[in-house]
C-alpha cells in the first residue's frame, strides 16, 4: 500500500467523486435501514412487546390471527407440556365508534385472560378483571381519547368504556386494544361464553411442543416468525430488502466501473511497476488496499451522516428507528460490494504488459 | 555463451511483428553482450527496432527465438513470475521522460524500489537519502514530479535505477528531452555509475551526448547490430568528430 495511500492523499480530487457516491449510497442505505426497522416497529410493536416466546396457530393459517381458530382442547394439550406456560389469545381487527360522535378508531383488539402472564401490570389486570371495557394503546391518548369515553365496537351494540391506557403498541399498523377474553368473544362471536379463540401464547420452550402441535393440528411459531402474519409486514420487509439489495448491486457496479477506468488510466503506470519488478500480487494488493481504504472511509462518513439523520427523523412522525445491527450490516455489505466490484476491475492488472513502460505496444 | 563477466548476453534473438498478412522482422539473429562496467550505446534510425531490443534485453518481452541471459541466468525457460523477480533483482530502467509516478515525492520514488524489493523501510529510506544527496537532489527530496525541472526529474529517474542496485541498467533515450548541459550531467552519471558500480549499461540514443561517453558504440540496422568505427582520438576534443562518425555510420 506504499503507493496506494500516497496516491489517495495527493489525488484527493480524483477520488472525491467516487467517495461522495459511496457515501451517498451508504447514507441512503442507513436511512432505509432506519425506515425498515421503523416500519417493522410501527407494524408489530404491540406483538413484539407481549411477554410471550411462541404463538400457536391453527395449521394453514399463515400466522394470521383472523384465519386461526382454536378450541379449549388445543389449549389443554399445550398446558400439559412441561416447562412452558400457555394461555389463549383472541385477536381481530375492529372499528370502534364513539357513542358521543367524533372520529371512530381502527383497533387491533387482543382478548386476553386477565389473570394470564400476558397482562403484566397490576392495574391493567384489575381493569380487565372488572366490568367489560377497553385498555388502549397509549398512542391513542395523543389523539384525544380519554378514560371514560364510550365506544360501540365491531358489530356489537354494547357500549364499552375506555378503562385506561397502557404501552401496548401496534399490530398491523393498528393500535392495540386489550379486552378480556369474554369481551372479545362477545364482540367477535356475540356470545361471551363462546369457547373459541385465535391462538395460544406460549412462554418458555420445550421439545414436547412439536408433539403437542402434531396432536392438535397446529403450528408453533416463534414470535419473530409470527410477525409475518401482520398485514403488510411481509410486503414491507421484502420491499426494503429489495431496495437495499439493489443499492448494494449499484454500489458494486459503480465501484467496479470507477476502478476499471482508473486501471485503464493507470495502464502505463502498472507497466512501469512491472518493469521495476513488482509482481502482479504486489500491484493487486496496492489496488485492493486503496479501494478498501476509500470505500471504508466513504461508507463510514455516509453511515455516520445517515445515522444522524435517522436520529433526527425519529423524533418526528416518520416511522424511522436507529438500529445499530442493521447499520453494521449495511457497512459490511457495502465494503463487501466494493471488494467484489473492484475485483472485476483489477483482473485487468494481470493483463498489462510490462513492455509498455518503454512505450512499446507488444 | 555464458561468461562470468558478461552481465547481459543476448544471443541469436529474433523478433517479428505481424504486418497485415505478412510479418515484419525487427530483430534477426541479433547478438549483443554487455560486460559489467561497460557502457554500450546503440544508435539507429526510427523504427529500426531499438526499443524492441531494449524490451527483449530488459526481460519485458520474450523474443520469438534466441536466448537472453542476465547475470548468468538463462531466461527462456523461466515463467513470467520468475522473469519478474529476475528483473527486480538485476535490471533497472531509465526512461526518456523519466516516467516518474505523479503522486510520489522524489524521495518516495526511490523508496518505492526498496518497498517492491521487500527491503526494510528504514534501510530503504537511508539508501534513498544517500543517493539523492549524491545526485545533488537532497534539497528537492520532498517535491512531487510536477514541481521538479526536466533535468531534476531525469536525475530522480536515474536515482531510482541506482536504488535497484542493478547488474544491468537499460536507458532509453535518457538525454533526448534535455538541453546539452543537463544531458552531459546525465551521461556523466550513467557512465560514472557503469565504471564505479560495475553496472552493465545499455543506452539507446539518437543524440550525441551518450555516444561521447560510450565504451562501445553499435548501430542497429537491418535487424542486427554493427560496430561503429570510432576514430582513436582524445575523447574531450573528439566530440564533433564522433558526431560526424555517428552520422556517417547512420547514413551508411
Amino acid at each position: 500500500m506504499f503507493l496506494a495511500l500516497r496516491d489517495l492523499r495527493r489525488g484527493v480530487r480524483r477520488f472525491m467523486l467516487l467517495g461522495v457516491v459511496i457515501a451517498l449510497v451508504a447514507l441512503l442505505s442507513t436511512v432505509l435501514s432506519g425506515l425498515a426497522t421503523g416500519l417493522v416497529t410501527d407494524g408489530i410493536s404491540g406483538l413484539r412487546a407481549l411477554p410471550l416466546d411462541r404463538l400457536v396457530f391453527q395449521e394453514g393459517s399463515d400466522a394470521t390471527f383472523s384465519r386461526s381458530i382454536l378450541r379449549p382442547a388445543d389449549l389443554k394439550r399445550f398446558q400439559q407440556v412441561q416447562g412452558v406456560k400457555a394461555t389463549p389469545l383472541g385477536a381481530s381487527f375492529v372499528n370502534a365508534a364513539p357513542v358521543d360522535g367524533g372520529p371512530s378508531l381502527d383497533l387491533s383488539m387482543f382478548g386476553v385472560a386477565a389473570d394470564s402472564f400476558l397482562v403484566e401490570r397490576a392495574d391493567a389486570r384489575a381493569a380487565l378483571a372488572g366490568p367489560p371495557g377497553l385498555v388502549l394503546a397509549s398512542e391513542l391518548q395523543d389523539q384525544g381519547v380519554k378514560v371514560g369515553d364510550r365506544y360501540t365496537v365491531g358489530g356489537s351494540s354494547e357500549e364499552y368504556p375506555v378503562l385506561g391506557f397502557t404501552f401496548a403498541g401496534t399490530y398491523g399498523h393498528t393500535p392495540i386494544a386489550f379486552v378480556s377474553l369474554s369481551t372479545w368473544r362477545q364482540i367477535q362471536y356475540s356470545n361471551p361464553d363462546d369457547d373459541r379463540f385465535s391462538a395460544i401464547a406460549v412462554q418458555g420452550d420445550s421439545p414436547e411442543l412439536a408433539a403437542a402441535a402434531a396432536d392438535t393440528s397446529t403450528v408453533v411459531l416463534t414470535k419473530t416468525q409470527a410477525y409475518a402474519g401482520s398485514p403488510g409486514f411481509t410486503a414491507e420487509t421484502t420491499t426494503m430488502t429489495l431496495i437495499r439489495g439493489f443499492l448494494l448491486v449499484i454500489s458494486a457496479l459503480v465501484i467496479g466501473a470507477f476502478f476499471t477506468v482508473l486501471t485503464v488510466q493507470r495502464t502505463r503506470q502498472i507497466g512501469l511497476l512491472k518493469a521495476m519488478g513488482a509482481s502482479n500480487a504486489y500491484i493487486l494488493r496496492d489496488g485492493i488496499g486503496q479501494m478498501a481504504v476509500l470505500v471504508t472511509l466513504a461508507t463510514g462518513v455516509g453511515v455516520a451522516v445517515g445515522a444522524a439523520l435517522v436520529a433526527v427523523l425519529s423524533r418526528g412522525p416518520a416511522p424511522v428507528e436507529l438500529a445499530p445491527r442493521a447499520i453494521a450490516t449495511v457497512t459490511l455489505a457495502l465494503i463487501g460490494a466494493g471488494i467484489l466490484g473492484s475485483l472485476f476491475a483489477f483482473r485487468r492488472i494481470t493483463q498489462v504488459e510490462p513492455a509498455i513502460a518503454l512505450g512499446v505496444e507488444p | 555463451m555464458n561468461h562470468t563477466t558478461t552481465a547481459l548476453d543476448v544471443d541469436g534473438v529474433r523478433v517479428a511483428y505481424p504486418d497485415g498478412p505478412d510479418e515484419r522482422v525487427v530483430l534477426d539473429s541479433l547478438d549483443l553482450r554487455v560486460a559489467a562496467g561497460e557502457m554500450v550505446v546503440i544508435s539507429g534510425e526510427s523504427g529500426a527496432g531499438k526499443s524492441t531490443l531494449l524490451t527483449v534485453a530488459g526481460l519485458l518481452r520474450r523474443p520469438d527465438q534466441g536466448e537472453v541471459t542476465v547475470a548468468g541466468t538463462s531466461t527462456s525457460g523461466l515463467s513470467d513470475r520468475q522473469r519478474t523477480t529476475l528483473r527486480r533483482d538485476h535490471i533497472a530502467f531509465v526512461y526518456q521522460s523519466a516516467n516518474l509516478l505523479p503522486t510520489l515525492t522524489a524521495l518516495e520514488q526511490l523508496e518505492l524500489v526498496g518497498h517492491i524489493r521487500g527491503e526494510r523501510s528504514g534501510t530503504a529510506r537511508a539508501r534513498a537519502l544517500a543517493l539523492l544527496d549524491e545526485l545533488d537532489l537532497g534539497g528537492r527530496r520532498n517535491q512531487l514530479p510536477g514541481q521538479l525541472s526536466g533535468g531534476e526529474r531525469q536525475r530522480v529517474g536515474i536515482g531510482r535505477a541506482f536504488m535497484a542496485q542493478p547488474t544491468v541498467l537499460i536507458a532509453d533515450e535518457p538525454t533526448a528531452s534535455l538541453d546539452p548541459e543537463r544531458a552531459r550531467t546525465v551521461v556523466d552519471l550513467l557512465s560514472g555509475a557503469a565504471r564505479e558500480r560495475s553496472i552493465a549499461t545499455l543506452v539507446v540514443a539518437h543524440d550525441d551526448a551518450p555516444a561521447r561517453a560510450a565504451t562501445r558504440r553499435l548501430r542497429l540496422a537491418g535487424g542486427t547490430l554493427h560496430e561503429v568505427v570510432e576514430p582513436a582520438t582524445d575523447r574531450a576534443a573528439a566530440g564533433s568528430v564522433l558526431g560526424v562518425g555517428a552520422r556517417v555510420g547512420t547514413g551508411g
